[in-house]
């Protein structure tokens, strides 16, 4: 019950803010919002605390049976797998808010329908039926296009509908396969449908093939990836904390939980190219990322890159790259926020984003400065920091499982310090680029509000990993059991 | 012949209510012809009773055959008239302010009613002929339906060109018909499904053919679809939000019945028949509504796309994935009943040249977001009632599991995609477009708007009430 008051709080938020008068002021609306969005954070604050040791296989579920023919069922529940992004999904909403500076119209509007989007995130890491696991999937779907689509610069509608349409092409591949699979197997619970259900070899092959290529959409896997940068560019930089902390997850968590543990002979001979692929993401994403001239864009191609840590992590199916792939889709999502956010303030601050023309930021922006040095220092997996834990981890099993594949993600992670290097070399560091950066203002109380607990957060796990991995080993444990791995 | 009985009379009710308040309609324009509200409240208080007496039918567990077994009262027809008279009641209600102001009201009304009629006792029918005339009594008064806005040319244009093909399509359907019936020697399902077994003579097979292609031409299936798009743009609103809905549902229905009743040991031909029929349809509907600017003509694709998904639940009927078939094909109506009537009663409130859409979000902001679920509806997207009928439709394909009936399942995910383009092109015009300068003024009525928003919560609402609707699918006299 506390699971499904979780997830559906954000709805009400949603409606609060609607009803909230016109009369509002802007800054009580965000007072609101920020209230709202509260809520399902510290609930999931409260479960940590209160049931973390029971969460690891699964607990505070709820089962009611919703279209009896087919066994469909409103079925939800927290375990390890999840609950890291169930977590984050509420923190980065917070966040968000905060983050909501940049909006300025129709202000009520932009959070109801964040929190439309909250819901299908919380939703999706809680789902333990397939039914119910693409429907908030999907839920997520236009919200994210409303708020590229309105809010967005001066591209967002193409960047929106081409969001809408790839990741839409995605899904219902996905849930082409999710249906047949429920009917042949007879039932759509999850935990009902553990390690194929019975069915045979072809058949989980055939299924699971329209379900991984629907996720790696999602992700996106390169060559996959063609919608993503119009829609990262365009977006306001709270749609960005949103859009690149949690809708990927979407993809690989649906990887971990769904394809890998219910279909273990469907996606093993998918593994390998998985894990290509995800080598795939690190190495082009880093050389793509050199040559962006746009500090956004290099971000973005940065967070796919560091996406592919996840996929090769979980393509591993041993226990260090599994434990490695679930703990990086919540680094990936605190780095990559704290890098969007920054970006966002600098390029607020010095009116550009051009790499070139920023420079020397240091001398009047030392918080802003320092935080993305420490953001792109995660990023590239600087030892201490969190990402360095589960990227670390990702390679290890993946080299375990395949040396080549392993092999090259390490060396991903040298092209990715060369470019964060350059990158901080071009806009933190060095001389003064013009004269009217003399006069900027370093971040103020309000976007250090929304940076610090992220930075925070990445120091933190980078010293305790064992804060959230302890929570995720069981149920690592079960994928594992599941698909005969160690 | 059967004898009538008091029954018979109780199994006929909501035919006789719906007679009944066709003819005081029409008494009462005669009588007071200043007074198209009430004209207009009757009406709708004559489709509440046919739902009401309907829904007292279904509950009571009311069933039976009369006419010598030509005229059946079972849970599947029951279904299907509330649907159809669930549909009439918008249609009415949206109905009421234009046919007031043609001055026609009375007669606009009944012709809504003489189709609901015709649609009612077509989903009962269970003999070539019945079948037949019932389909003539639903199509015949909607050709004059959609030619009765005479201060439009489309109006009178849309409706010929409905009429001729129509009356082909009968003459087509009945020599079908007629061919099954020299083969069977009867014109009773039950005696069809005696000589439609084994190897089919050539005759049975023309017949088939002739019979299938007939249902094909009403219910705009490519390739006899043409008149579709003309015919839409050209009826007022509510006529073609009706027709794209009620009759139709009605014709799905009857021919579902044919089918599964007539030649059930034939299923093999005629599911292979449907799996062409389905995959083209889907695919014509679906590009040509990409081209449209007019929001009425792109709806009338839609509907023919919509058409595709249903028969794709058609080519499932095989083997065990019978019952779920069925189902599909009972929940895809009632779900693309809340969503279709929606959007066409939006049409009435906003206009059909999709750059009225403008900025709609800013103007009249409860509308646009109506609109918006509407439009998420017919993509498919969860939990929305159109996501339920593909759901179904997709359920019966694994079911069936063969070859075909994937790559059928296949092309129902291909145009999902291929819809976004122009349903979500009408959101982006109400959500990102700036307003149009000139605001107009907010046509409709009240009832109109009110209507709007219930069959929006309907079709949110749809995902909660899927469960109880498959048991009652599963319980129809047709399994």
């Amino acid at each position: 019950m506390i699971t499904t008051i979780a997830i559906f709080l954000p709805l009400l938020g949603a409606l609060l803010m609607m009803l909230l008068p016109a009369s509002f002021g802007e800054r009580n609306v965000r007072y609101v919002a920020l209230g709202v969005a509260a809520v399902p954070l510290l609930l999931g604050l409260y479960i940590y605390l209160a049931y973390g040791a029971n969460l690891g296989a699964g607990a505070l579920s709820q089962d009611v049976t919703w279209i009896e023919t087919f066994n469909i069922g409103y079925r939800v529940g927290l375990d390890g797998l999840g609950f890291g992004m169930f977590l984050l999904s509420a923190l980065l909403t917070l966040v968000a808010v905060v983050a909501a500076w940049d909006v300025q119209r129709n202000l009520r509007q932009y959070f109801a329908i964040l929190f439309l989007a909250e819901v299908g995130m919380l939703g999706v890491f809680a789902a333990q039926d397939l039914v119910l696991f693409y429907i908030f999937f999907e839920l997520t779907l236009v919200p994210m296009y409303l708020l590229v689509g309105f809010w967005g610069d001066e591209n967002r509608g193409p960047a929106a509908i081409k969001f809408f349409l790839y990741t839409f092409l995605g899904s219902t591949v996905m849930l082409a396969g999710f249906l047949a699979f429920g009917i042949l197997a007879g039932t759509f619970s999850i935990s009902g449908l553990d390690a194929g259900a019975g069915l045979g070899g072809t058949a989980q092959v055939a299924l699971a093939a329209p379900i991984l290529l629907g996720l790696l959409i999602k992700v996106p896997a390169v060559p996959l990836h063609s919608w993503l940068l119009d829609v990262y560019v365009s977006s306001p930089t709270s749609t960005n904390v949103m859009l690149s902390g949690i809708l990927p997850k979407l993809g690989t968590y649906g990887i971990i939980k769904i394809a890998i543990p219910l279909l273990p002979q469907g996606v093993q001979p998918f593994l390998p190219y998985i894990a290509a692929l995800g080598v795939l993401n690190i190495v082009y994403g880093a050389f793509v990322a050199f040559a962006q001239p746009d500090l956004k864009a290099l971000v973005a191609y940065s967070s796919i890159g560091t996406l592919g840590f996840i996929l090769l992590g979980a393509a591993s199916v041993n226990a260090v790259g599994l434990n490695g792939a679930v703990l990086q889709q919540v680094t990936h999502g605190l780095y990559s926020a704290l890098l969007f956010i920054l970006v966002g303030v600098i390029a607020a601050r010095t009116g550009t984003r051009q790499i070139a023309e920023l420079g020397g930021l240091m001398a009047r922006m030392p918080w802003a400065g320092g935080l993305l040095a420490l953001g792109a220092l995660a990023a590239m997996g600087l030892p201490g920091l969190a990402v360095f834990v589960s990227e670390f981890m990702s390679i290890m099993g993946g080299f375990e499982a395949y040396p080549i594949q392993g092999a090259l993600a390490a060396l991903g992670i040298v092209l990715s310090a060369m470019y964060l290097l350059y990158m901080l070399a071009g806009v933190v560091f060095g001389p003064v680029e013009r004269p009217e950066f003399e006069r900027v203002e370093d971040a103020g109380p309000v976007e250090m509000t929304a940076i610090v607990p992220l930075a925070v957060l990445l120091v933190v796990l980078g010293i305790f990993p064992g804060l959230l991995i302890g929570i995720q080993r069981p149920a690592v444990e079960l994928v594992l059991a599941a698909i005969g791995g160690s | 012949m059967g004898v009538v009985t008091a029954e018979t009379f109780v199994g006929l009710i909501p035919e006789l209510v719906t007679l009944g308040f066709l003819v005081l309609v029409l008494l009462l324009g005669v009588f007071n012809p200043q007074s198209p509200n009430q004209t207009a409240a009757l009406a709708a208080l004559g489709t509440v009773a046919v739902f009401a007496s309907t829904v007292v039918l279904l509950a009571s567990g009311f069933s039976g055959s009369f006419f010598g077994d030509g005229f059946v009262v079972d849970n599947f027809a029951l279904y299907f008239k509330l649907v159809v008279s669930a549909s009439a009641f918008f249609a009415v209600l949206a109905a009421a302010r234009w046919a007031a102001g043609t001055g026609d009201a009375p007669e606009y009304l009944a012709l809504i009613l003489a189709v609901v009629l015709g649609s009612l006792l077509l989903v009962s029918m269970r003999d070539l002929f019945g079948i037949f005339l019932a389909l003539e009594l639903a199509t015949i008064p909607s050709y004059a339906l959609v030619a009765f806005d005479r201060s439009r040319r489309e109006s009178s244009e849309g409706a010929m060109k409905y009429l001729v093909t129509g009356v082909i399509a009968s003459a087509i359907l009945l020599y079908g018909m007629v061919l099954i019936y020299g083969v069977a020697g009867s014109a009773a399902l039950a005696d069809v499904a005696e000589v439609f077994t084994g190897q089919l003579s050539p005759v049975a097979v023309l017949g088939l053919v002739l019979l299938v292609s007939g249902f094909a031409f009403k219910l705009s299936a490519v390739p006899f679809h043409f008149w579709t798009p003309d015919a839409y743009q050209g009826a007022p609103t509510s006529a073609a939000a009706f027709l794209s809905v009620a009759p139709k549902a009605a014709t799905f229905a009857v021919l579902l019945r044919i089918l599964l009743e007539g030649m059930p040991e034939a299923a093999a031909t005629w599911t292979s028949v449907m799996v062409f029929l389905a995959i083209a349809t889907m695919f014509v509907g679906n590009l040509f509504a990409l081209r449209q600017r007019n929001v009425r003509r792109m709806l009338a694709y839609s509907s023919v796309a919509h058409s595709g998904y249903i028969l794709a639940a058609f080519a499932a009927l095989q083997g065990s994935a019978v019952p779920t078939a069925v189902e599909a094909v009972l929940i895809y109506s009632a779900a693309y009943a809340v969503m279709n009537l929606g959007a066409f009663l939006v049409i009435d409130l906003v206009g059909e040249d999709s750059t009225s859409y403008n900025g709609l979000i800013r103007n009249r902001p409860g509308i646009a977001v109506c609109m918006g679920i509407f439009m998420a509806a017919l993509v498919g997207l969860p939990p929305l009632s159109g996501f339920w009928g593909k759901a179904w439709v997709i359920f019966a394909g694994a079911e069936a599991g063969t070859v075909a009936l994937y790559v059928v399942i296949g092309a129902v995910v291909v145009n999902s995609v291929l819809s976004v383009p122009y349903y979500f092109g009408i959101v982006r015009n109400m959500f990102f477009e700036e307003p149009k300068e000139m605001t107009e003024e907010p046509k409709g009525t009240g009832a109109v708007t009110a209507s709007v928003y219930v069959l929006a919560a309907a079709t949110v609402l749809f995902g909660l009430f899927v469960g109880p609707l498959s048991a009652l699918a599963r319980a129809s006299g047709l399994l």
